[in-house]
């Protein structure tokens, strides 16, 4: 019968329209959880002391200012090495370099590079940066540590974002007599350029919520003041995190709550900045 | 026959010099050969159309005139097009110094997602250093060349994106303008634009004919009727490979093919 098929049909997409919902919730609920779980619970910590003051007795009491402002520069750090050097290599990749096995071999290492362990970046940085290059364990050491792992999300965001520039624009472009540098400074990088800054925050966020790599190259629990140069050790909210929940007997709950609340919030405030600029940069473009 | 002969074109052509020409020309995308053997004069001041059914070879025809087909891994011609008795593909051709002498307008309209104003701008500004009243002068003068200025004159400063899909082409038509070639290349320039857009072009194209040499590629006969001075038909051999089958004034090819496969084609009986 014609209508207990369409039945069928309607109970079918119903089915698999359900699915989607599911799928998308099992996603979502977890993730909305965790965030109103924290900030329930680290609320309380939150004081304008708790965000300006150093910590004090072993971070029991005091706040946790050295901690926000280690990691901003650990960001800033990793973004001034990787940025620069993530976008010429994507560049260099998609728009000269032949189509040959080196290059292949390159682009499938870069790939890999974002899978590999943090600890294991860590252990480079310690080898290479802190040892080798002499940096000993400081804030420079970190932040080229970090710029190394942040390095694979750069340049594989930049190249993306650098192919996914329509041919059109580049033949427009050729077309009127400009060079080929001439094309992509103009026009495929500017078109390329909220790919490229979206890339660059959202590997900022990642290196701002690292802790193994950090670990082992110069981030401390306790320092009483502010780095004074980049061979000075740090604290960071990720380890600093870390230590007060796995190491300080007697810490109070709330304290380590309180932590992990703010460096969400840095952590998603980034993410969401990266957002803003995207969507702003598509209204500038398009809008009349 | 199904054209309308009073769209024919009986434009004299008032030069009979020879801006381009192809001599033995076959162009290959690594085995596969794509345009065989074509020698054809193009006379300047002139608007000459390139006809011919899906894939023969049209567009990579017309890319030849200014090297974009350079930019295709595999690409590789044998023969010559020769621009004032030099052959563009001569080792030592500088590649940018004959696309600003050899313009090209595209099938879809390109504007850079920029404001009208620079993307007039943005041949100019590439090719050295010059000061704002020049430009402003160069886009002026460009905008109105290319029939756009009085709907643009006020809204330089926006988007080209919110133009509509003519007024894009027309800009387009501009940019290329403000860089002064000789040659404007376009290729299928109104495929994407309604009827009203599509013959406020070839007005234009018209108009630039007097000072420009112009090569079309369509795939619209009336418009290769109504527009062009010349015109080049172009056919696929059994291997697929672009030959020229006829070349004449348009107003012969149309109403007086020499071959047969000319008139089949322009009668409708396959393409």
């Amino acid at each position: 019968m014609a209508v207990q098929t369409i039945s069928k049909r309607e109970l079918t997409q119903r089915t698999a329209f359900s699915l989607l919902v599911l799928a998308t919730a099992i996603v979502a609920i977890p993730v909305l959880f965790i965030i109103i779980y924290i900030a329930v619970n680290g609320a309380g910590a939150i004081s304008w002391e708790f965000l300006t003051q150093p910590p004090s007795q072993a971070g029991k009491a005091g706040g946790i200012f050295p901690a926000i402002v280690g990691t901003f520069f650990l960001m800033l750090g990793a973004l001034i090495f990787s940025l620069p050097v993530g976008v010429l290599a994507g560049i260099y990749l998609t728009e000269y370099a032949r189509d040959n096995w080196l290059t292949r071999l390159i682009n499938m290492a870069i790939l890999n590079l974002a899978g590999v362990p943090s600890i294991v970046y860590g252990l480079f940085g310690l080898g290479l940066f802190v040892l080798a290059m002499k940096f000993g364990m400081s804030l420079l050491a970190a932040s080229l540590t970090l710029a190394c792992q942040a390095l694979a999300i750069t340049i594989t965001t930049s190249r993306e974002a650098i192919i996914a520039v329509p041919r059109e624009y580049r033949e427009g472009s050729l077309a009127v007599g400009a060079t080929k540098w001439q094309t992509i400074r103009h026009v495929v990088l500017p078109h390329a350029l909220p790919g490229i800054i979206t890339g660059a925050i959202l590997s900022m966020s990642r290196a701002a919520g690292e802790t193994a790599p950090i670990l082992v190259v110069g981030a401390a629990f306790i320092l009483p003041g502010l780095p004074t140069s980049p061979f000075d050790q740090f604290m960071a909210l990720p380890y600093h995190l870390y230590t007060a929940a796995a190491h300080v007997p007697g810490m109070p709950k709330t304290t380590i709550w309180g932590i992990a609340l703010v460096l969400l919030v840095v952590v998603l405030s980034f993410n969401s900045l990266a957002v803003f600029i995207r969507v702003r940069i598509r209204q500038r473009r398009f809008g009349s | 026959m199904s054209l309308d002969h009073t769209l024919l074109s009986n434009r004299a052509v008032r030069s009979a010099e020879i801006q381009l020409k192809t001599e033995q020309v076959s162009l290959f995308y690594g085995t596969f050969q794509a345009l065989r053997n074509i020698s054809l004069d193009i006379r300047e001041k002139a608007i000459t159309a390139i006809i011919g059914p899906s894939g023969c070879g049209k567009s990579s025809f017309l890319r030849l005139f200014n090297r974009m087909n350079d930019l295709i891994i595999g690409a590789r011609i044998d023969g010559k097009v020769v621009i004032d008795d030099i052959n563009i593909y001569d080792r030592d051709i500088d590649v940018v110094e004959l696309r600003k002498r050899v313009g090209m307008v595209f099938q879809k309209p390109n504007p850079f997602p920029m404001s009208v104003f620079e993307n007039v701008a943005f041949g100019p500004r590439r090719h050295g250093r010059i000061n704002r009243g020049e430009l402003e002068g160069i886009v002026e003068r460009s905008l109105r060349q290319a029939a756009l200025w009085d709907e643009v004159k006020d809204k330089l400063g926006q988007s080209a994106l919110a133009l509509s899909g003519g007024q894009q082409q027309r800009l387009c038509i501009a940019r290329v303008l403000a860089v002064e070639p000789e040659v404007i290349l376009m290729d299928e320039p109104c495929s994407a634009l309604d009827p009203i857009a599509t013959l406020r072009i070839e007005d234009l194209m018209r108009s630039l004919s007097s000072d420009y040499t112009i090569v079309i590629v369509t795939h619209n006969m009336q418009q290769a009727a109504r527009v062009s001075d010349m015109a080049a038909f172009l056919m696929m051999e059994k291997d697929r490979a672009g030959m020229l089958v006829e070349y004449g004034p348009t107003s012969q090819l149309f109403t007086n093919p020499k071959d047969k496969r000319t008139e089949d084609y322009i009668t409708g009986r396959f393409g």
